[in-house]
């Protein structure tokens, strides 16, 4: 793999939360690599750290020692306006509780992050529109995160992940909390995704999710070990 | 205990503002009871009647909205307070803690809360209402340090404890009644309605979408917040704007009444007598006697002579006869033949005029004095209010003689009991042939000290007893006193509007914990920690301006319609008022930030959990 093709290159990366007093080491010497265009799946039992590792690659949380380097920009050194433009633009996140806004229709939460990116009026329209139509809920434009089940909430999640097209998306168990039937939606954004090239991190335990990756890892006790080898 | 401490700010904001609301209204009825122009509308012999019902009018007015806000700032405060628990009653109510208990566990919270609050207040009102009185006397006023009204103590502290439990106890009983499950779902808050309600156009900006339409979600909190603030607005309005127009009315009138630039010239004892007749309005004092008749008191020709030739310095001369009378009232008769009076009798000071010459333009209700008509005469407002019924209807006897009362004047000499007729009329009833005071007004463009230098020096020649009193210097004592007094009043509405932006801070608190969760997912979509703070001030903000309008223009009609009768507004009047009201907008937004702030800063991760 090419130096200038490595989207995402973690290298010793640990993390340690303080809990009541006790320190719990969730992230031990993590090394990971992944390429542009790879479909990355982390697997593990719950409490492993997955999402933990996801927070970090995506800028939300910033690593107790190690490096993490992403796109080039190592993020444990970033500022806050750094990394509120990066997740902004280059990476878009889908969290394992939907998290959508509950004042904004499902229409406002797929546009605001173009906003915040200042996206052209018509751009936003235009898009917002298209996005619809690849998670199926044109019909839903105008309802309120209320007014929609887990699965129609997981897929806005997914719009908006991609709002501002971005390179990188980071999914942390998008069928966790689906049934079978909804689940099947899930799978089929993330193999269209797969087929677009988009780079994509997926933590699952879903093992129709890991049949299609191209790179699979397992985390369990803050380790992280390959499956493909 | 644990509970309360484990909200450490909450907790504090809660007993601060409970302790800056009964401390305000106790300070309010302590030391207006002091200073004579309390709640009973009494004098004690300091302040025309006049003045003191304008005074008392507006610390009745202030005494009711403070306890209203108190109220209102105290059932919000509790209503946050209560609502920060929702989670933990329903966590108790599904571990099986029956109602009752879980009801009391949450009394007793409460019960502490306000019993500190209170007690605090009750300290903070002493105190304050000690410092203000020390304070006053350090400035050369006479306020004595009464002993402190027991039952009036006890009344504040039982009436705001009481509100303080009722509204408290109210959102402790209706989250009891909550499922709960409901009552731990992470998307269920107390007074939050799931649904907004309020679509704002994607043109509105996306914070004052996300805004707007959080504050239609919270429609309980959103309402009593505005009523608090409302309330908060009207009394900072009736206080900076009610109080200044008063202070600026108040003081014309005894610029009016006093004149300014004026001196008099008449014997020493009589300088002293006229000096201390003044000061009544401010201060208590003894006054000696004198026989105001006595003939060593004359005016002579020579002294008027001599205010004569000085024209081009003084621009008009006043001779009056001051004398101490006793008056008696004469039963007068409405349109409908109807008695009016009870024919009371007292003392009063009587100063006989010359319509025409009368250099002072006290402020009246009817008319003044006129040439050729001797029998008028013109009260002062205590002694109209003391001994009259209807004295526009009535007449004033004067040894004997009837003068018919024409105008009653705010005139702070001898604290408004005082009684004008003409001079001449005056002269013939007494038998006196020359006044005992003269005054004269020196022209505002001569140069003030060698004009007085020179009168001195010239009466002095004349007769050595006789003084020259520059009146300027009483009337700025008189003016002081009710800048005193305004601006200890005006002190109220700002601790007022301090309790305001702590309920400010609360409200703010509570939105925040609402949308924690959807803060930190903006924040991980892309926010930056500054777009929060917008979110949250653009909230803020719109509670503040619908309140604000509301509140400013309640205040303004009060003050205008109420407060203050024929009121005394200018351009400057105008901007000082509207920069002290900005000022407090402002300053109540700034705090309001304070957690907004405060949040922003924390991580992500820490506000999603």
């Amino acid at each position: 793999m090419k130096a200038e093709e490595t989207v995402v290159l973690a290298s010793d990366l640990c993390k340690t939360y303080e809990l009541g007093g006790a320190k719990v080491e969730v992230l031990k010497d993590v090394n990971l690599k992944v390429g542009k265009g790879g479909f990355t799946v982390i697997s593990g039992p719950s409490g492993s750290g997955k999402t933990t590792l996801l927070n970090l690659i995506g800028g939300i949380d910033k690593p107790t020692s190690g490096k993490i380097v992403v796109f080039g920009d190592d993020l444990g050194v970033k500022d806050e306006d750094f990394l509120a433009s990066f997740r902004c633009n280059k990476v878009g996140f889908v969290f394992q509780s939907y998290n959508l806004v509950s004042t904004l229709s499902v229409a406002e939460n797929i546009a605001f992050p173009m906003e915040w990116a200042r996206k052209p009026e018509n751009y936003i329209k235009e898009r917002v529109e298209k996005l619809l139509e690849i998670v199926g809920l044109q019909h839903r434009a105008e309802h309120f995160p209320f007014q929609l089940s887990g699965g129609e909430q997981q897929r806005v999640a997914f719009a908006r992940a991609l709002a501002n097209d971005p390179p990188f998306l980071l999914v942390d168990e998008p069928t966790g909390n689906l049934d079978t039937k909804t689940s099947l939606k899930i799978i089929q954004i993330l193999q269209r995704l797969k087929g677009d090239r988009k780079t994509v991190i997926v933590a699952t335990h879903d093992e129709r999710i890991i049949e299609f990756a191209d790179q699979k890892l397992h985390l369990e006790d803050g380790k992280l070990v390959s499956l493909n080898e | 205990m644990n509970d309360l401490l484990r909200r450490k700010l909450q907790t504090s904001l809660i007993i601060v503002s409970l302790t800056l609301c009964v401390a305000s209204t106790l300070f309010l009825l302590l030391f207006s009871e002091k200073i004579g122009f309390g709640i009973s509308l009494m004098t004690e012999s300091k302040l025309t009647t006049g003045f003191s019902t304008i005074f008392s009018r507006f610390i009745i007015f202030t005494g009711f909205l403070i306890f209203v806000v108190g109220a209102v700032i105290i059932s919000f405060m509790v209503y946050v307070m209560m609502s920060q628990r929702v989670r933990d009653i329903g966590l108790m109510r599904a571990t099986g803690c029956p109602n009752d208990l879980v009801f009391g566990y949450f009394l007793t919270e409460l019960l502490v809360v306000t019993t500190i609050g209170c007690f605090l207040g009750v300290v903070l009102g002493i105190a304050a209402d000690f410092a203000s009185t020390s304070l006053f006397n350090s400035f050369g006023f006479q306020i004595s340090q009464t002993p402190i009204n027991f039952w009036l103590v006890l009344l504040v502290f039982g009436l705001f404890f009481a509100f303080a439990l009722a509204f408290g106890a109210k959102p402790i009983l209706d989250t009891t009644k909550v499922n709960p499950a409901t009552a731990l779902s992470p998307s269920y808050h107390f007074g939050v309605s799931k649904e907004s309600g309020f679509k704002v156009t994607s043109k509105s900006g996306l914070t004052m979408k996300l805004a707007l339409r959080s504050l239609f979600r919270h429609k309980s909190a959103t309402t009593r917040i505005i009523i608090c603030l409302v309330a908060v607005f009207l009394l900072a309005t009736v206080g900076i704007a009610g109080g200044i127009i008063a202070d600026q009315t108040t003081k014309s009138w005894i610029e009016n009444a006093v004149g300014r630039d004026i001196v008099l010239i008449a014997h020493q004892d009589m300088c002293n007598q006229y000096k201390l007749l003044l000061s009544k309005f401010y201060e208590t004092n003894d006054m000696p006697r004198i026989i105001y008749t006595d003939a060593k008191y004359s005016i002579s020709e020579d002294i008027l002579n001599l205010l004569s030739s000085m024209s081009s310095n003084i621009s008009g001369i006043d001779p009056r006869l001051v004398l101490e009378m006793h008056v008696k009232e004469i039963v007068g008769y409405k349109i409908n033949y109807t008695e009016v009076g009870d024919s009371r009798e007292g003392d009063s000071l009587v100063i006989g005029v010359e319509p025409e010459k009368v250099l002072s333009n006290c402020s009246l209700d009817g008319e003044f004095l006129k040439e050729n008509q001797p029998w008028e005469a013109v009260i002062g407002d205590s002694l109209a209010l003391g001994m009259f019924t209807e004295p526009l209807n009535q007449s004033i006897s004067l040894s004997g003689k009837a003068f018919e009362i024409v105008g009653v004047c705010l005139d702070p000499i001898n604290n408004g009991n005082v009684t004008y007729v003409p001079l001449e009329n005056l002269q013939t009833i007494m038998g006196v042939s020359e006044p005992n005071v003269v005054l004269a007004k020196i022209n505002p463009s001569a140069n003030r000290t060698a004009v007085l230098n020179y009168m001195r020096a010239q009466v002095k020649d004349l007769n050595s007893e006789f003084d020259v009193l520059d009146l300027n210097e009483v009337l700025d004592k008189n003016l002081s006193f009710l800048d005193y007094i305004w601006s200890t009043i005006m002190v109220l509405p700002a601790i007022s509007l301090f309790s305001a932006s702590l309920c400010l801070i609360a409200y703010a608190m509570l939105t925040i914990t609402e949308q924690r969760q959807e803060f930190g997912v903006l924040r991980a979509l892309g926010a930056n920690p500054k777009t929060i703070i917008k979110i949250v001030s653009a909230q803020s903000l719109v509670v503040l301006l619908l309140s604000c309008a509301a509140g400013i223009a309640f205040g303004i009609m009060t003050t205008l319609l109420i407060l203050v009768p024929e009121p005394i507004v200018t351009g400057f009047t105008v901007a000082e008022i509207s920069a002290w009201l900005l000022t407090a907008l402002v300053v109540t937004f700034i705090f309001s930030l304070y957690p907004a702030i405060r949040f922003a800063r924390k991580p992500i991760l820490e506000i999603m959990t």
